[in-house]
């Protein structure tokens, strides 16, 4: 049988962390060496935070997410949009009024269907994060087309970019952002199987070098029943059932088989136990939104965060859908209205559970789309607008740099594809700075952060 | 972009590489170099063929089911004599050239599904493609097209905004069918024109640029048939490892200017509504047609050839189709997926070359034959090995819908009421967690890159494709589902465990059969010791005793790691 040893994961992460500051003597126990890594002082507060990753599988269209509103700008979005324009009119309710308005009187809107976030918005807990895409470093439109800088491998490729902004390498990547962020959490958590967890399919931005995904349904744990109750009216035979399936083999794909199979047995007991002492949340949360079910799966294990021993987590969730090279103008603002539903809930909940200072939630995409039209659908491409909610946030500003409403703009390379002009591991070091990693330990984290000096947005 | 590599690093080519003629060798690794450049309007000669494959042995029982679990689903009693009495090739000859079974089509107009108030309902897809999948008699051609479908993926999760979509799903699972045996090249052919992927692709009403709007083709169908179904990202050596470049960096096979470009080539294509039959829905299953007035005339240049402004729809998409097939890495990116869908996760590059090899000439002078390369897969050395099958990395995860069709046709259930309404089971955590034909994007349910994080594999740099459906959810679902199913049936689908019945006072016999069918003889001692002890413990005094014998010793089998991993 494989246990769940934490205490041995911790250790191996503790090492690495200490490995990497060069303050490891090695021989020193275990507890002298924790207590005396200043590094680690962010992680030994005794106060909770967790990160929660909203992915929209597809390449969510930034030009109908967040969309020009002032007359000269909407002119343009409006000719270069033919036939997927969002109209004007309808946009008048979701204007957004930054605290620190855009150059040159540029207003910008929320979709329609995203009204729900205004009102987070313009309470300060939701910022957005102008044009931020892959990148290996900072790089300017002329340099993208001389090719004289390194670029991010297979951009416009869904599978990879989708890699790439969840783990900076493409298809074949083995550790995320997220998981990372575990790995240098790991030793806070008493369980280090709760680090990182997925309510949705696997994925590697929440695998770390230490730190395992785990994942979850959207009604919990799901108990092998055989292992609860007699298997055809013979405990006998579930007996023999749980000792093959979490039997230990030489061959290696057997042998990794067992141990998910290990890890989902004593998981699920702790977490249906953990669950199971929560109160129920009175947030409403849509019951046909998937996004929704998945948020308030997470917001009941954060509300369950102290039976299961954890201080640090990050969450991963989806939705798919957003490869709209067709039907944009019918299908978008179903999937919009649903982003909204779910993270008001979400972020509602987290206020009911008196929490929501220490959790923060932030979308992302495998790329963004042309701005150009191909008559009814938008195709592959590079930044995209997001938005972070949390109570942390500092929020009702927008960061980064507004992109040109252009074909053969300032950051187009083609189309309306845009050159990012903030990247992802600045996007994603600033949540890692919020989430307690050190500057001296962010380049675990993000390893492509040593190439710019600005390494923190400031929207949390 | 460059796309002729003379500076190209090839040492890894010539190490695989098959002896060749001196006068042939210059010749050869030129095309290799060029591929199908030229605008394909002349298919290049072709290369030397690979060694015809080995006939494995098959004489005892285990070679031969470990032989129809790589290229079928299962294994009858039945079967194992032929494949023993025939011989691997005369016994894969015979599958070949076996009569196709119903259609998906036939099938369900015999059902009486295209009565309109099925015209909204996606769902007919799921008892269509399971029948096929369980009950008709050519599994090794069922087989191959359920490989297919998750290389060339339509999903009837996405095959949306039409009537009668359970139908095109239908047509395209036919058209895969049709098209196991074919040549690759057809194969390209009729998917690229095929209804249901025109719509999940949206080639169908693409239309061609308008300057006035500024409006761009569809670039959808371009970039996935190159990357996903053809070629993929990097150029490959025949071997499947990237060839790289002069800085030591792989070499990308085309860029963002290409997809674009190409993406002229698909416009103009709509429903063929004038195609009559089929009770008027024909057009769901007919290629597309082209309207000349709404498809694009500028000129296409991709992959190194040049389709001239002008040229009519049907030249521009044999110009282009011509030259993806003529890609050399088609051999290797497809011959590595055929690999690991049929056979290992992991396959050697020399195995690659071998299969890659046999794609580019069949023996006689073909490129694409699938039958060629279907063998090639089959019949290697290394596929057939029994040292093979005891490395600690060889093998693959057994995806859940052979398992499921596995233990269907190996205890031959079948429908009380012929109406085999088994559906989606795509929940990982009350079901199979797959589906077939309901993958959730044209990336498949799992891409053949996929390395499991945190494992040993992840260590030993191996990829497990089925390993990125595998999770804590999904083993528990899969469990509690067979535990079930093994009872109980699904639906109308239900058993007859008459054969193990037969064995259920001796249960080693009862173990040995099981093993056999199952797992062509791979459950340890150890293991089959636990279930002997546990199944032996069982009464059996009565007939319902007698069966709950037989289903636990199932169920202990099927949930076994040693049977999830076929080796």
């Amino acid at each position: 049988m494989y246990l769940n040893n934490t205490k041995q994961l911790a250790r191996r992460a503790f090492l690495k962390r200490a490995a990497h500051l060069g303050i490891a003597g090695v021989a020193t126990p275990w507890a002298l060496n924790l207590a005396t890594m200043g590094e680690a002082a962010a992680f030994t507060a005794t106060d909770y935070k967790a990160l929660v990753c909203v992915f929209l599988y597809g390449g969510n269209d930034y030009g109908n997410t967040l969309v020009p509103y002032d007359d000269i700008t909407y002119a343009k979005y409006a000719s270069i949009r033919t036939g997927i324009a969002t109209p004007q009119a309808s946009l008048a309710a979701t204007v957004l009024a930054p605290t620190t308005a855009l150059p040159g009187g540029q207003r910008l809107a929320l979709a329609p269907q995203l009204a729900p976030l205004k009102a987070i918005f313009d309470a300060g807990k939701m910022a957005v994060q102008l044009n931020v895409g892959t990148l290996v470093q900072p790089t300017t439109l002329a340099q993208y087309k001389a090719k004289s800088v390194p670029l991010p491998p297979k951009l416009f490729s869904h599978n990879d970019q989708q890699s790439v902004w969840q783990s900076s390498s493409p298809e074949g990547s083995i550790s995320g952002w997220g998981g990372r962020m575990g790995d240098v959490a790991l030793a806070n958590n008493g369980s280090a199987v709760f680090s990182c967890i997925s309510v949705t399919g696997n994925a590697v931005f929440v695998s770390g070098k230490t730190a395992v995904q785990y994942q979850v349904s959207t009604n919990g744990a799901v108990a092998i029943n055989g292992l609860k109750t007699k298997v055809y009216g013979s405990s006998a035979v579930g007996s023999a059932l749980q000792s093959l399936i979490t039997q230990p083999s030489t061959q290696t794909l057997e042998n990794e088989h067992a141990k998910i199979t290990a890890r989902s047995i004593s998981a699920e007991g702790q977490v249906s136990s953990a669950l199971a002492g929560v109160a129920p949340l009175t947030t409403p949360f849509t019951p046909d939104n998937p996004l929704a079910n998945q948020l308030q799966m997470v917001a009941k294990l954060i509300a369950a965060r102290n039976t299961l021993g954890a201080k640090r987590q990050v969450y991963f969730v989806s939705m798919g859908g957003f490869d709209l090279h067709d039907n944009l103008p019918e299908q978008h603002p179903g999937l919009l209205t649903n982003i909204a539903d779910a993270l008001k809930s979400f972020y509602d909940a987290t206020v009911e559970l008196g929490i929501s200072n220490n959790v923060t939630a932030f979308t992302a995409s495998d790329f963004g789309r042309t701005l150009a039209s191909n008559g009814d659908g938008a195709d592959h491409g590079w930044g995209s607008h997001h938005f972070v909610v949390g109570g942390a946030v500092k929020g009702k500003e927008f960061y980064g740099k507004a992109p040109a409403t252009a074909v053969n703009g300032d950051e187009d390379v083609g189309q309306g594809r845009l050159l990012p002009t903030t990247s992802v591991d600045q996007f994603a070091a600033t949540l890692a700075s919020w989430f307690g990693v050190s500057n001296t330990e962010l380049d675990l984290v993000v390893p492509n952060i040593k190439n710019y000096s600005l390494k923190n947005m400031g929207f949390v | 972009m460059e796309t002729c590599h003379e500076s190209a690093v090839d040492t890894e080519t010539r190490a695989w590489q098959p002896e060749l003629p001196a006068a042939l060798t210059l010749a050869a690794s030129t095309l290799a170099a060029c591929g199908g450049g030229g605008g394909g309007s002349s298919p290049a000669p072709l290369p030397e063929p690979a060694p015809p494959p080995v006939s494995p042995p098959v004489s005892t029982a285990p070679q031969a089911v470990r032989l129809l679990l790589q290229s079928q689903f299962s294994a009858s009693d039945t079967e194992v004599a032929a494949v023993q009495n025939l011989g691997a090739a005369a016994w894969l000859d015979q599958q070949f050239s076996a009569p196709a079974s119903i259609t998906g089509w036939d099938w369900m107009m015999g059902k009486g599904y295209n009565a309109p108030e099925f015209s909204a309902m996606a769902s007919i897809t799921d008892p269509m493609v399971w029948y096929q999948l369980i009950a008709t008699p050519d599994a090794m051609r069922k087989r191959v097209a359920l490989a297919l479908s998750e290389i060339m993926v339509a999903s009837a999760n996405g095959v949306n905004g039409i009537a009668y979509r359970s139908f095109a799903m239908a047509g395209y699972w036919d058209t895969l069918v049709q098209n196991a045996f074919g040549n690759f090249r057809t194969l390209l052919e009729v998917v690229t024109l095929n209804p249901a992927m025109g719509v999940y692709l949206n080639t169908r009403g693409n239309q061609k640029e308008d300057a006035a709007t500024g409006r761009q083709p569809d670039e959808n169908y371009a970039r996935e048939v190159m990357q996903l179904f053809t070629i993929g990202l990097y150029e490959l050596n025949p071997n499947g490892s990237n060839r790289l470049g002069a800085n030591n960096m792989p070499i990308e096979t085309y860029d963002q200017a290409m997809v674009s470009s190409l993406a002229h080539v698909f416009t103009g294509y709509n429903f063929d509504k004038n195609a009559a039959g089929g009770g008027n829905l024909n057009y769901l299953r007919v290629p597309m047609t082209v309207t000349a007035s709404l498809h694009s005339t500028v000129a296409v240049q991709f992959l190194g050839a040049t389709i001239p402004a002008n040229t009519g729809p049907t030249e521009a998409l044999k110009i282009a189709l011509d030259t993806i097939f003529n890609h050399p890495n088609v051999g290797p990116f497809f011959g590595r997926q055929l690999i690991q869908r049929l056979v290992t996760s992991n396959p050697s590059p020399a195995y690659i070359a071998r299969v890659s090899a046999a794609f580019n000439n069949n023996g006689a002078g073909v490129r694409g034959d699938m039958k060629a390369v279907i063998r090639a897969v089959l019949q290697d050395a290394e596929a057939v090995s029994a040292t093979q099958a005891v490395q600690a990395n060889w093998g693959k995860l057994r995806e859940p819908i052979v398992r499921f069709v596995q233990w269907a046709r190996t205890f031959k259930a079948t429908s009380t009421n012929d109406a085999w309404k088994i559906n989606d089971l795509s929940s990982d955590a009350t079901r199979l967690g797959q589906s077939p034909l309901r993958s959730g994007s044209v990336f498949n349910f799992f891409r053949p890159g996929y390395v499991p994080p945190n494992t040993a594999l992840a260590g030993a740099a191996l990829v497990a494709p089925e390993f990125q459906i595998t999770n804590e959810s999904s083993v528990a679902g899969y469990i509690n589902f067979m535990q079930t199913v093994i009872k109980n049936g699904y639906s109308d689908l239900v058993p007859n465990y008459s054969a193990e019945l037969a064995l259920v006072a001796d249960v080693d016999k009862l173990l040995d059969r099981l093993n056999l069918l199952l797992t062509a003889g791979q459950l340890s001692g150890t293991t089959l010791a636990t279930i002997r002890t546990t199944v032996a413990g069982l009464a059996s005094a009565t007939a319902a005793e007698q069966l709950i014998r037989v289903q636990a010793a199932v169920l202990l089998v099927m949930a076994a790691p040693q049977y999830l991993v076929q080796k």
